[in-house]
């Protein structure tokens, strides 16, 4: 029976749509896969060398079982973020003579075979081989060792039967944050507890039973959850959403694009995969935080620069490199309506003039970094208006892969809306905004430099109908090819 | 009101339509019928400029649709599924769909209003996206929507299929009134032989994308329909 299941498997994944892209992706991906495990691997050898070195006056292990809580929360959260739950074509199977149990296990046991499974335990396996090469006794070791892939395991199977509500993310997340803050305030340090508990069980292996015990059970909770749900009208048939209904008719004023942008909300609030863009796109607003805390890039302000074009252009990166795949599971329609592109094309400008706006709004606490920075953040903020955001529609007119709206983006499976394309294109969007401020920043000052890349967006928003009138031909050029690509089935 | 001169499609020497000329008289009820891959779905798309015609034209209203974009106020149509959107409620489509065509709120309402027998509550109201409602009931939703705004030209693409009975019967009756009290142009596909003879004034015969048929519908189009499809050889 598995092996039957197994070449259905084989069939899926060598005739799904993202491995018959071409060549360049897969090497994308591959790579990337190659630099993650790398990387855990790396990590796991140096791990203790790196611990022993930075605190000689505690054990790694010590230190390691310390921080495990901080793991297993972030694995947790990107695991929801992240993994897709099991999904196997049931349907067909309910009605031929199979026992429904072993398709569930089969279910079950397809999602052990997961990256997010294997890249811990990358960092754990030589981590351990390194702790016994060293002298430390085998018989708590590998029992240490089998604890934590259990618990790797027991979040695997936490993550589906918590993916469902988008609560339990925000949950999972808040509590990290909190006890984060905690920990570096020196309030309450979680990590003292826990990590006294997982030392306790380093040191009475006999403990590590519990980990077990966890897996099993919540590999049970999962069994019988699907086993419940092993009916067409219940789990595996599309759930049904409430509809939520908004009153956007304040959105009016905007005139002849006013349709395009309630729908663009609607778009966001009611579907997985803008809903989870617009998450990435808050995230950036941190992205100062990083570049503006470290000394190095105090004289580099150039690469301040790149790091304040992020912190208001999170909404127009992520949502505005997909506008019109975002309608393409209804652009036919869209095309043959009674629609100026011209009209499309603006409405979407002001979507994102809407996003950096906000993000603007939002990054006021930077003003803690100085008058400097955040005048870095200000002109950043005009030349996304005024340039990026033509430059990411120019982008899109390129991009011609169809989105799936209401399905949430695997990591290593779905590429979904990547492209080479998208890459070059993207080029400009950081290069463009650094040369113009360095050159008047390198001859005159760095004011000069800050009002140069304000007003090169000042500027982009006074040409706003040129742009949008070339923009608007190249829309049209590509029509056909859009069409017929967008109508592609995935 | 609507002809098509010379007009052909191939993909890659492959061709898949190839009508020399055909012509549609302004409030003539048409009907396109043949087996798959006769062309019916090609010459609509065609016809909404959707994809590219490898010679020829088709003027809709004296408007080249592949060089205007000036037929797309007065023409209206529901090809499949992917024109609707799937996460507005059906209402949220419609008042879309007429704020899109010039028409407001109300005037869509007092629209709808007509439609409640053929919706047979199963549309309006439902606090249901698109997304999830029934194929019949898209369909349903996606063929109202296409009469928003007057349209003087509406296109169908296999209108009765996944309909249940009773509103097959109401569609009939709603396809007639558009031609013959409305002198609206209608274009429907169909499979089903005897919807289309019953609602279509002029019935084409398409196979292998040439009109191999053209008759004005009459007592004896459905047998001769009839006659013609169970000989077709299969190639």
């Amino acid at each position: 029976m598995v092996k039957h299941f197994i070449s259905l498997e084989w069939k899926q994944f060598k005739r799904a749509s993202y491995f018959q892209k071409g060549i360049a992706i897969k090497i994308l991906l591959f790579l990337a896969f190659i630099y993650f495990g790398g990387a855990a691997l790396l990590l796991g050898v140096g791990l203790f060398f790196i611990l022993r070195k930075t605190m000689p006056d505690v054990d790694p292990i010590i230190t390691v079982n310390n921080y495990l809580v901080y793991w297993m929360l972030m694995d947790l959260a990107i695991r929801y973020f992240m993994q897709q739950l099991p999904v196997m074509n049931i349907k067909p199977l309910m009605v031929i003579p199979i026992k429904k149990n072993s398709v569930i296990h089969y279910l079950l046991g397809k999602t052990v075979i997961s990256v997010f499974n294997f890249i811990p335990m990358f960092v754990f396996i030589p981590f351990s081989v390194v702790l016994m090469a060293s002298g430390y006794p085998v018989l708590k070791v590998l029992p240490w060792l089998t604890a934590m892939y259990c618990f790797v395991l027991t979040f695997n199977f936490t993550n589906f039967l918590i993916n469902k509500s988008n609560k339990a993310f925000f949950v999972i997340l808040a509590i990290l944050a909190v006890l984060v803050g905690l920990e570096h305030f020196e309030i309450y340090k979680v990590s003292v507890p826990m990590g006294q508990a997982f030392n306790y069980m380093y040191n009475n292996p006999a403990l590590c039973l519990i980990p077990v015990l966890l897996l099993v059970g919540t590999y049970l909770l999962n069994y019988r959850f699907i086993q419940k749900g092993f009916y067409l009208d219940a789990e595996i048939s599309k759930k049904v959403e409430k509809v939520k209904s908004q009153d956007l008719s304040w959105m009016n004023r905007f005139g002849k694009v006013a349709p395009f942008l309630k729908n663009d909300i609607k778009l966001i609030t009611r579907n997985a995969r803008p809903k989870q863009v617009v998450l990435i796109s808050f995230i950036f607003l941190f992205y100062g935080v990083v570049f503006y805390t470290q000394d190095i890039y105090k004289d580099m302000p150039a690469v301040l620069v790149f790091a304040s074009i992020f912190v208001t252009g999170g909404f127009l990166l992520t949502f505005g490199q997909l506008v019109p795949s975002w309608d393409s599971e209804y652009y036919k329609m869209l095309m043959s309506q009674n629609i100026p592109y011209r009209q499309y094309l603006e409405s979407k400008w002001y979507l994102m003039v809407f996003g950096v706006s906000i993000s603007f709004v939002l990054s006021l606490p930077y003003l803690y970094f100085g008058t400097r920075i955040y005048g870095m953040i200000a002109a950043g903020a005009l030349f996304n208006i005024g340039l990026n955001s033509f430059i990411t529609l120019i982008g899109g007119a390129l991009n011609r892969v169809p989105v799936e709206l209401n399905v949430k983006s695997k990591a290593f499976g779905n590429t979904n809306g990547f492209n080479p394309t998208q890459l070059l294109i993207g080029l400009p969007k950081f290069v463009l905004p650094m040369l113009i401020f360095y050159v008047p920043y390198y001859f005159i000052s760095f004011e000069s430099g800050l009002i140069a890349l304000a007003l090169s967006g000042v500027l982009g928003i006074i040409l706003k109908n040129v742009f949008l009138s070339k923009i608007e031909a190249i829309y049209q050029n590509g029509k056909y090819k859009t069409i017929a690509a967008f109508g592609e089935k995935k | 009101m609507i002809v098509t001169t010379n007009l052909s499609k191939s993909y890659n020497e492959n061709t898949v339509l190839n009508i020399e000329s055909l012509s549609i008289p302004s409030g003539q009820s048409f009907g396109l019928v043949g087996n798959n891959g006769a062309g019916k779905t090609t010459y609509f798309s065609l016809l909404l400029d959707l994809i590219q015609p490898t010679t020829g034209h088709i003027e809709n209203n004296n408007v080249r649709v592949n060089e205007s974009e000036d037929w797309k106020p007065f023409t209206s149509s529901f090809i499949d599924e992917s024109f609707l959107i799937g996460y507005l409620t059906a209402e949220e489509y419609f008042y879309f769909i007429g704020e899109l065509r010039g028409v407001s709120k109300a005037d869509v309402d007092e629209l709808l209003k007509g439609f409640e027998d053929f919706f047979h509550d199963e549309i309006l109201n439902q606090k249901k996206y698109l997304r999830d409602l029934s194929k019949g009931n898209q369909k349903k939703a996606g063929i109202v929507a296409a009469l928003i705004g007057s349209p003087k030209v509406i296109i169908l693409d296999e209108p009765f299929a996944n309909l249940d009975p009773t509103t097959q019967i109401r569609l009939k009756q709603i396809i007639k009134d558009l031609a013959q009290k409305q002198g609206v142009t209608v274009l429907i596909s169909s499979h089903d032989l005897l919807h289309v003879t019953d609602v279509c004034e002029r019935i084409v015969v398409l196979e292998k994308g040439e009109v191999v048929k053209d008759i004005e519908t009459s007592e004896a189009t459905l047998k001769e329909l009839e006659a013609h499809f169970s000989n077709i050889e299969v190639a």
